[in-house]
Formats: C-alpha cells, sequence, structure tokens
C-alpha cells in the first residue's frame, strides 16, 4: 500500500480570517494616511523618495494581504 | 411485436449455438429483479461448477442487446452467506468480452475468478447489473389525473450461454397495484413481490419473455446534463458548484396543468409528479445555495449532523412528465476532509457523482480546478471515463487554472464512488494572490509618488512658473530654518532636565558636560542656519515672510542667552553650597523671562508654520 497519506490544512486556520483582514486593513489604512499626509505636508525639496518609498511599501504588504485575507473571510476562495 | 420478434431470435440463436461453450456449468442462479425505484437493479446469485477437466478461470455475462445498451453498471463480487461479517468485499474484474461463435445479438462481459476452478470445483458469486431508461411509460402520455404505468420486459429464464441446473427469478415492485404480467408456469404473486421458477435443468440460452405493466409514481428524476465543478483553494476550501439540467422522465404530461387542483389533492391530481429533491451532501458543507437564473429559490430546507448534511430542495414548479427545469446549487466542503498529500503529491479524494439521491444523468461532466502553478496532473478514476484538460481564469490569476475534464454518459448512484486527481504543487505558488494584491497597492503608491514628483506644467519659462519656482525654494528653506530652531529648542530643554538632574543629585560635573554638549550643538545649528538666512534675504519671493523668520530667529537666539544666564547662575549657586531657597529666588526672575519668551518663539514658529 502506499504511504499514509497526510491531510492538508490552510497555512492560517479559517476561523482567524476576519481578525486578521479587520487588522491588517486597519494597519494598512493608517500607514496609507501617513504616506498620503507626508505627500501633502512636505515641500517637494524636503521630501525623501526612500521614505515614500518605504512607507508605500509596508501600507502595500498590509493592504495586499489584509484584502486577500477580507476577501477569503467573505468566502471568495481565490 | 418487437419482443416477440426477439424470442424468435433468440430461439433459432439457441439452436444454432454450439451446445458446449466450455465444461461450466450454472449450478444455482438466483435472480432479483427491483423495479422500486426508476432505476432497475437486477442481482444475482451465480453458482458456477466447473464439470469438464480442463481449468477454467473466466465465466460470461450474457445480456441481450436491448438491455446492453441501457445498463449503466456491472458489478461482480464473491458471494459472502448470511450472517458473516461483511469484510471490505474486492470486486471481481469485469470486462467487455468478445468471444467467437457467439451470436452478435448478445453482448458478453467476462468475469476472472479469483482463482481457477478446477474439476468438480464451484465458487459463488454475485452479480448487480444496473439499468437505466428500461421501463417504458404505457400509455406514454397521461393527464394530471392519471397515475403513471410502465412497463419491463425481461426474460424469466438466465439468459447464459452456460446450462442452468436451478434457478428462480423474483420481481420486486414499489406497489401491489398490477396492471398485468406474464404468467408461466410456477408463478406465484406475493403483494408487491411477483415470483417466477424455480425451473430446473435449463438448456444454455434459454429464453422466456415476461412483460410486467405495473403503477410507478417514484420520481423519474433524469438529470441531461449535469457540470459539477470542483474548485480547490489551499486557502482551506474545496468549492463545489452542480449545474443541472432536469427532466422528469416518465410518461408524458398531456392537457392542462391546474394548481388548484394539484394544490387541493396532490396525491391524486399530480401523482406522477414530484415535488422534491433530496442530496446528501458530504459533512461539515458550508454555504450551500440553491438557485437558477432568476436568482435564488427559496424552497430548500437543510439540516446537518456529523454524517452528512442533507439538503432538500423542491423546484419552482411540481415536476410532471417531461417538464424541464434548470438549476444550480453550490456548497463548500472544508480542505482537510478531502485533499491529502503523498509522496510529496498533492491529491484530491472526493465522491465522482451527484449527491441527489436516485437521479439518472445521462452526461456528466467533472470539472476539476485546481490552482494555479500545478503540474504533473494524473487522475485515478474507479471506472474508465473519457478525459481532458482545459483552463480556466478566475479569481486573481495570470496565466488560468489548470482544469481536469471527466465525461461519463450514463451514470447512476452506484457510480458515486471516490476518484482522485493527483498534482504536484509548491506551497510558495500559494503566495502568488497575494504578492499580486501587494503589487496592485504598491504600483498605486508609486503612481501617487511619480505624480507628486513629477513637473507637469507645459510652459517653464512663464513668470508664474518662476515664482512658484522659487516660492517652493523658499518653502524649503523656511522649513530647514524651523527644523533647526525646533532643535534648538530641544537642546534647552535638555539642558533644563539637566538642571533638574543637579537639583535630585547634586552632580555639577555631569551638569557641566551637559553644559558643552549644547554650547557645541548649538554653535553648529548656528552655522547651518547662517546659510539659509542669507538665503531667505536674498531672495525676492521670501520677502513677506523675512521679517518673521528673522524675529523668531533673534528672538531664539535671546532666550539662548538667557538660558545660558539661568544655568551659569544655578550651577554656580551649587558651587558654593547655596541653599536651594536662595537659588530659586535668584533665578525667578528669568525664569518668568524665559517662560515669556519661549511663549513668543512657539507662537513665530505657529506663525510661520501656517504660512
Amino acid at each position: 500500500m502506499a504511504p499514509p497519506a497526510k491531510a492538508i490544512t490552510s497555512p492560517v486556520p479559517d476561523a482567524w480570517y476576519p481578525t486578521l483582514a479587520v487588522l491588517m486593513l486597519a494597519i494598512g489604512l493608517v500607514l496609507t494616511a501617513s504616506f498620503f499626509i507626508y505627500e501633502a505636508t512636505s515641500s517637494k525639496r524636503n521630501r525623501s523618495l526612500a521614505k515614500e518609498l518605504t512607507t508605500g511599501g509596508v501600507a502595500s504588504v498590509f493592504l495586499g494581504f489584509g484584502s486577500l485575507f477580507l476577501l477569503l473571510s467573505a468566502g471568495v476562495y481565490v | 411485436m418487437e419482443s416477440f420478434r426477439f424470442c424468435f431470435l433468440m430461439l433459432t440463436i439457441a439452436i444454432l449455438a454450439s451446445p458446449a461453450l466450455s465444461d461450466l456449468v450454472l449450478s444455482k442462479v438466483d435472480r432479483r429483479i427491483y423495479l422500486t425505484s426508476h432505476i432497475v437493479r437486477i442481482s444475482s446469485t451465480v453458482k458456477v461448477e466447473n464439470a469438464g477437466p480442463e481449468k477454467e478461470s473466466l465465466v460470461l455475462l450474457a445480456f441481450p442487446e436491448q438491455q446492453a445498451k441501457n445498463m449503466a453498471y456491472l458489478m461482480a463480487t464473491p458471494h459472502e452467506g448470511k450472517g458473516k461479517v461483511k469484510n471490505p468485499v474486492v470486486a471481481l474484474p469485469v470486462e467487455a468480452a468478445n468471444p467467437k461463435d457467439m451470436p452478435a445479438a448478445l453482448t458478453f462481459y467476462s468475469i476472472s475468478l479469483p482463482m481457477g476452478l478446477a474439476e468438480g470445483d464451484s465458487f459463488t458469486f454475485d452479480v448487480l447489473a444496473v439499468f437505466t431508461h428500461a421501463l417504458r411509460p404505457i400509455p406514454e402520455q397521461i393527464t394530471q389525473a392519471d397515475i403513471q404505468l410502465v412497463l419491463y420486459q425481461d426474460s424469466a429464464h438466465y439468459l447464459s450461454p452456460y446450462a442452468v441446473k436451478v434457478q428462480s427469478l423474483s420481481v420486486k415492485l414499489p406497489d401491489s397495484r398490477i396492471e398485468s404480467y406474464t404468467k408461466l408456469e410456477n408463478t406465484k404473486i406475493h403483494g408487491s413481490e411477483i415470483k417466477y421458477g424455480p425451473y430446473e435443468n435449463l438448456p444454455s440460452f434459454s429464453y422466456s419473455p415476461i412483460a410486467v405493466h405495473f403503477e410507478s409514481n417514484l420520481p423519474f428524476s433524469v438529470a441531461q446534463e449535469l457540470v459539477r465543478e470542483i474548485e480547490i483553494s489551499h486557502w482551506g476550501n474545496v468549492q463545489v458548484t452542480e449545474h443541472y439540467k432536469l427532466i422528469h422522465g416518465g410518461a408524458q404530461s398531456k392537457g392542462e396543468f391546474s394548481r388548484l387542483d394539484f394544490l387541493a389533492r396532490p396525491n391524486v391530481r399530480g401523482a406522477s409528479a414530484f415535488r422534491y429533491l433530496v442530496a446528501n451532501l458530504p459533512p461539515r458543507a458550508h454555504s450551500v445555495y440553491y438557485r437558477d437564473e432568476i436568482g435564488n429559490i427559496s424552497t430548500s430546507h437543510l439540516r446537518g449532523d456529523s454524517k452528512k448534511t442533507e439538503l432538500l430542495i423542491e423546484p419552482r414548479y411540481p415536476m410532471f412528465g417531461g417538464w424541464r427545469t434548470a438549476f444550480t446549487i453550490g456548497y463548500g466542503l472544508p480542505l482537510q476532509d478531502f485533499l491529502y498529500e503523498s509522496d510529496r503529491k498533492r491529491f484530491l479524494n472526493i465522491t465522482f457523482s451527484s449527491p441527489m439521491v436516485e437521479l439518472v444523468i445521462d452526461a456528466l461532466i467533472v470539472k476539476v480546478v485546481l490552482p494555479e502553478g500545478s503540474s504533473d496532473i494524473s487522475v485515478a478514476a474507479p471506472f474508465p471515463v473519457e478525459q481532458w484538460q482545459e483552463t480556466k481564469i478566475s479569481h486573481l490569476d495570470i496565466d488560468g487554472r489548470p482544469v481536469v475534464v471527466l465525461k461519463k454518459t450514463n451514470v447512476v448512484p452506484e457510480h458515486n464512488q471516490f476518484f482522485q486527481v493527483y498534482y504536484h504543487f509548491s506551497q510558495l505558488s500559494m503566495l502568488r494572490e497575494p504578492l499580486m494584491l501587494i503589487s496592485g497597492f504598491f504600483f498605486f503608491f508609486v503612481a501617487c509618488i511619480v505624480y507628486m514628483h513629477a513637473d507637469i506644467s507645459i510652459s517653464k519659462s512663464s513668470a508664474s512658473y518662476l515664482a512658484k519656482q522659487q516660492w517652493e525654494e523658499v518653502q524649503a528653506v523656511i522649513q530647514q530654518v524651523q527644523n533647526i530652531i525646533s532643535r534648538c529648542l530641544t537642546t534647552h530643554d535638555n539642558l533644563e532636565a539637566s538642571l533638574r538632574d543637579l537639583s535630585r543629585t547634586g552632580n555639577i560635573q555631569a551638569c557641566k558636560a551637559a553644559r558643552k554638549a549644547a554650547d557645541g550643538l548649538l554653535k553648529e545649528l548656528s552655522k547651518e542656519l547662517k546659510p539659509l538666512l542669507t538665503f531667505l534675504q536674498s531672495s525676492p519671493s521670501a520677502a513677506q515672510v523675512l521679517p518673521k523668520v528673522e524675529e523668531l530667529v533673534a528672538k531664539e537666539r535671546e532666550l539662548q542667552e538667557k538660558v545660558m544666564v539661568k544655568h551659569a547662575t544655578v550651577v554656580d549657586g551649587y558651587e558654593k553650597k547655596l541653599g536651594a531657597c536662595d537659588i530659586e529666588n535668584r533665578v525667578a526672575l528669568q525664569q518668568q523671562k524665559l517662560t515669556a519668551l519661549r511663549q513668543e518663539v512657539d507662537d513665530l514658529l505657529e506663525f510661520i508654520d501656517e504660512i
């Protein structure tokens, strides 16, 4: 006989999806807000590209995972 | 009549066929025909005996052509006596056979016995044959008030290429209301069961047609086409969507349909119609829906326990003969119940056919949608199926998901067995979807950055453009000035803090060191401030802000001096070992001035900030 088969589960338990979605989207939106506040308030010459990119990058990671978990918790299994 | 002609044909076959195909003899055959559903099931217990000297391991089963074309399922298992513990029975291999010197009007299947039969040995096995569309409604058209009568034809004698010593046949009907049946010798009737036989010592290929005409108001639910889509998501779900095209396969409905009559006396005016269907979904099924092209159909009931989830659905209208309906049901299943990993390959293990009870499916298409990035796909099905591959574009896909399509015609509930789809999948491929979302958001941020940085004015030499450029430069410089001033203020705060430390610990050296560091820092800051101020003085567009900035710088300098004086006074007081009260009195006046100055500087900073 073949070796005993192991059941495959999701890497993140299903029950966590809504909590994770809310948490990560909240963090992501706060970072987005700080990104735009920085864009609007700092003058063109004093703006640092590295800071913009890191804020945007971290915000997009949180927003990306947050929206993925939002989709999953809504039943759209991607 | 067709059946009589067939009978003649069979008789000629019986005469022409060579009498001894092999030395096998069927010593006992028990046949039970179940007509209690619209799916006809014939279960036979056959005892085969080898009367010849040669070893035999193949047994042939014969079916007349008209039966063979309706046959959906054939299975042979070794017979286990009643009362024995039911071990998981292993089916005997059954193959379509084409033996020589046999009449063409018969279809043969051969069963391989687990071991060869030597002379005098015997072996008993069960054969289950399932037929669809084998019941013919007569009359073919009925009205709403009529009951449905169906006709079944078969042979009272077991049709076999071997001689049969003892045989009997029982026909089980759904109801004791029988319109007519063929009476032969040894025919008995018990309620809803008709018994033929026992008959003894019949030669090979004996055939004796019988016909049973009886009432059957069971649901003749036939799915002309069923498309099942099984979509795997490694994020924890197996989504099953089933699209049904259903027809009532019984006697055609004629005349008009009265909803009032149907509602008033549904068992009389609409006996042949069926109102609901039952689906036995796997346990822990969730997000079940039942809809059609219009939208949700609310007439459904769901209840579940740990063994199964039962879904009862009612079509939008009662189904009469020949009426059609199309609908979709869908449900989600937990991933860990159906997806496994073994030998570094993943496989889906799920039932092949529809969960509906007693449903005949004319054409079943099963689509298994694997996640994007799966490779090396192979299918293991317990029966032959047509198979090909497609791709499907779904949520967050780039090049589509691989789809395995399996097609089978004439499917009965017996086909609802597990099948496996094996594939290779790397865990990293799961990150495709989140990465796609992340890059989407990131591109948005990059676009914002580019927009904010890009200079998109058309005329680069116009006066207003130049003024704006200059103003921006001034703004940048003012921001820097503000920055420096606020750093100065922090230094002042540090000095104050060092004074508080001094009053607590009395460590004069530390306080002096703090003073030195602050001096150095302030000197540097004032050096940095100088070129900025000269720029502001030279720039024409800074004219209106300049006085305020200069005032700010002056006030700050004054504040700085005052702080230094206060610091020096306090340190001096401590060095002379004066009382705390004394020192307090000395700096009280200075402290007042300091607070006022600090207030002014803060006001100025705020004012400049607003420009």
